[in-house]
């Protein structure tokens, strides 16, 4: 199931980032959203090392190692780093670049989601702290946020239960909060979807974190912001059934909680009608 | 007498050696000693939070150093370096390190898990009493972390901003 939905949710994802992205990163963006979806559902189970390890990914060297998740972009194992339990999230080198391509951009890559991590710090948005970042082999050493839950599972099991939309109210307002603070400070995170938003326990606490900023950057455009939050309605609504008012009261809150918000609005609605099968002929 | 030994994972066989003293009297002593060479350890002020934070700095400086790439000239001034949120060595160095008024201060040593190491060659130079590194949140000076790291609701893992430098 993970796997349709992320094929469901890819090339809408590449599509609405595109307008954003340089000639280069597009293929990336596609397989990376792809991926991203999946990395999230590490929360979900101990899934320890099921999932087969490439051929050259030199895994980090931690005791208690456990692979939790092996995406097109990076792997993501779990391990005790200096006493403490750590997720360490390693770029898998890709054969098809070129080698010079390929270490400038995954260093690149790699300084850039650990920047986007610590400016998230600074600014008081939750999101795992960096521990340690190795240049040499591109890994990012990361606080292991315990019993996590993503969004995606908890509002499956919300809706499973016989839950209405309702009861994620809370939760869209605190979301749509957390992601006006996110764009205050001209972060885009570039891959916004429920399976990357996760919720520390105890879950009715509503106490989020941001993971994965592997496609983010610094902007301070609407246009980016506005492509951010296309990406997550698109995510949300594509994912999870019968959220449309859900995702309505994430807006009106990020409407009313940050300041630069009413450009951003008024470029999502432009983006939602430039996306796919959409009739640009006026 | 409860020296802590970390295994430093990512630069084996390197391990931090952590030791907590109170009561101290000869910091500037100390810290004069350490600064000429003669004692090998990095000597912390009581503006850490966690253990944790100083083994982090710990690592960064470890790799660095095997890497050459280390800014600060020693090993152990560049632990205290990392534990500054900002870029400034002398500013990090007169924050984070010791100073002469400083009754608290955490000892770093960098050891080989292979080597033995003699823990009372350092600790004889101590005028203080050594005591468990779980009493670090008793001896941390509140005032002097919200000044150093410019927060007024703390939070050790700020320091980290350190790790992201370009090697």
């Amino acid at each position: 199931m993970a796997a349709a939905v992320a094929g469901g949710v890819g090339p809408v994802v590449a599509e609405a980032a595109a307008p954003g992205a340089g000639a280069e990163t597009k293929a990336e963006v596609g397989a990376g959203a792809e991926t991203k979806a999946e990395v999230g559902a590490e929360t979900k189970a101990e899934v320890g090392a099921e999932a087969e390890l490439e051929a050259e990914v030199v895994p980090p060297p931690l005791p208690g190692l456990q692979l939790v998740q092996q995406g097109a972009e990076a792997c993501v194992f779990r391990g005790r780093f200096l006493g403490r339990e750590a997720v360490a999230k390693l770029r898998v080198p890709k054969r098809y670049r070129h080698p010079a391509l390929e270490e400038r951009l995954s260093r690149r890559r790699t300084a850039q989601e650990a920047r986007a991590l610590l400016r998230c710090r600074r600014a008081g948005i939750p999101a795992p702290a960096v521990y340690f970042v190795d240049h040499v082999t591109n890994c990012i050493y990361l606080e292991d946020i315990a019993g996590a839950v993503a969004v995606q599972d908890h509002i499956e099991s919300v809706q499973r239960r016989g839950g209405d939309a309702g009861s994620l109210l809370p939760l869209s307002k605190k979301l749509g909060a957390l992601l006006a603070r996110l764009h205050d400070e001209d972060l885009i995170h570039g891959d916004l979807t429920t399976a990357n938003v996760l919720l520390r326990p105890p879950v009715e606490k509503l106490d989020l974190v941001l993971i994965d900023f592997g496609l983010s950057f610094v902007s301070g455009l609407a246009e980016d912001k506005g492509v951010d939050l296309y990406v997550l309605e698109k995510a949300f609504l594509s994912v999870h059934a019968g959220v449309e008012t859900v995702f309505e009261t994430l807006l009106k809150t990020y409407a009313a909680t940050s300041k630069k918000s009413g450009p951003v609005i008024k470029k999502l609605d432009e983006v939602r009608l430039r996306g796919r099968k959409r009739s640009m002929v006026g | 007498m409860a020296a802590v030994t970390q295994p430093l994972e990512l630069c084996p066989p390197r391990a931090a050696t952590l030791l907590l003293f109170r009561g101290v009297r000869n910091a500037g002593a100390l810290r004069r000693r350490a600064a000429e060479g003669a004692l090998p350890a990095a000597l912390v002020s009581p503006a850490v939070v966690d253990p944790f934070q100083v083994l982090v700095a710990a690592n960064k400086a470890v790799h660095l150093h095997a890497m050459g790439k280390m800014k600060t000239r020693t090993l152990y001034t560049e632990i205290i370096f990392n534990l500054s949120p900002n870029n400034n060595i002398s500013d990090a160095l007169k924050k984070f390190g010791i100073s002469d008024s400083d009754t608290a201060v955490l000892i770093v040593l960098i050891v080989d898990t292979e080597k033995p190491v003699n823990l009372e060659e350092i600790t004889s130079q101590v005028e203080g009493q050594q005591v468990s590194l779980d009493e670090l949140p008793q001896l941390t000076d509140i005032e002097k972390v919200k000044k150093v790291t410019q927060r007024n609701n703390y939070s050790i893992f700020l320091v980290k901003k350190r790790n992201v430098r370009h090697c």
